[in-house]
């Protein structure tokens, strides 16, 4: 045999190899596959639900959709949360290991009061959390999140810029999934399943 | 409930042709509710019949303080909300008032509400005329 010819062998039985590989491959994720692309979940912030401190470990075992956002927001921090919600809500029972966090990046006003009746709205699996200056520095920093305050008008009242991702750890605090916000209840739910479903 | 938002156009449309009120037809009005005295988003679809150009240009209510016509807008990411001075209403042509995009910004209330209230609120229009709207407050997930 030649060396060409052997090299084309070669290259043939390769070639196939990736063609097995590719067809035993799992089927695309729904939603942005951003493995590997950020940091374990892991943060100290405090609870609106008791004003505890809490740690991202704490949620190791369960999924994790982390939210970054404010209460004042009439628009789209609701739509996001519903849809969260709803997309959780169609996991059935295995919605308990879900836990859906809500951080606020408007600390002056978000009260734990607040945040806890606002959380509580869109049902048992959202947490609300709140922290100080440096502990959010820390986590949006972390995770690449922006946020901004606009000027406050005569009434006092200001508005919040903010990312507008979801990020999804898996129950061993892995970064996994990106929501964005044209992505689908449906599409969510599906992808949660299969995260659910892989070896703990 | 299709057949009801339907008579609920054609009752907005008579109502229209009378009198002092634009001719514009509203439909699915509401307003997603949330706990304390936060600000809330109102929803709905407007078309004008007019023959000409119209503009919605505010909105007011007697069950809040202040309301502002609001569009969220996404940029590299980033939500934040932008105050709007008037809306185009091209004949004919539904504009959706929707999550994540047009809305109205309702703040400060004036009384408590809960889910399956209705709400008044109060559109004003370029051409100086205003129509009342009755809004249905949701819960905070929707319908």
């Amino acid at each position: 045999m030649t060396a060409g010819a052997a090299a084309l062998r070669r290259m043939v039985v390769l070639l196939a190899g990736l063609l097995v590989a590719c067809g035993h491959s799992a089927p695309p994720w729904g939603l942005r596959d951003i493995s590997g692309l950020m940091p374990p979940l892991d943060f100290t912030l405090t609870a609106a639900s008791d004003g505890a401190p809490v740690h991202g470990k704490d949620f190791q075992g369960r999924l994790v959709l982390l939210y970054f956002g404010y209460t004042h927001c009439p628009d789209v921090c609701p739509t996001t949360l519903s849809l969260l919600s709803h997309a959780v809500a169609g996991l059935g029972e295995r919605a308990a290991q879900v836990r859906i966090l809500f951080v606020s990046v408007d600390p002056a006003r978000d009260t734990p009061a607040q945040l806890k009746t606002y959380a509580a709205a869109f049902g048992p699996e959202a947490v609300g959390l709140s922290g100080s200056e440096a502990e959010l520095k820390a986590l949006t920093k972390r995770y690449r999140v922006s946020y901004g305050y606009g000027k406050a008008d005569a009434r006092g009242d200001y508005e919040v810029s903010h990312s507008s991702a979801v990020y999804v750890f898996d129950r061993a605090g892995e970064i996994r999934l990106l929501i964005g916000p044209t992505d689908a209840a449906p599409v969510i739910t599906g992808d949660l399943q299969r995260l659910l479903a892989e070896e703990p | 409930m299709r057949r009801t938002l339907f008579s609920l156009c054609v009752l907005v449309m008579v109502m229209a042709a009378h009198a002092g009120t634009p001719p514009v037809s509203v439909s699915d009005a509401r307003i997603r509710w949330l706990p304390g005295d936060l600000p809330m988003a109102g929803y709905f679809v407007i078309t004008s019949h007019a023959p000409g150009p119209l503009r919605l240009t505010g909105a007011e209510s007697p069950a809040f303080g202040h309301v502002m016509v609001h569009r969220s807008v996404e940029e590299a990411g980033v939500a934040h909300m932008a105050h709007v001075d008037s809306v185009d209403l091209a004949p004919g042509r539904p504009v959706a008032f929707v999550p994540g995009g047009y809305h109205l910004m309702l703040m400060h209330r004036t009384q408590a509400l809960q889910a399956g209230e209705a709400v008044p609120v109060i559109l004003r229009f370029s051409d100086g005329r205003t129509l009342a709207v009755s809004f249905r407050v949701t819960g905070a997930e929707g319908e």
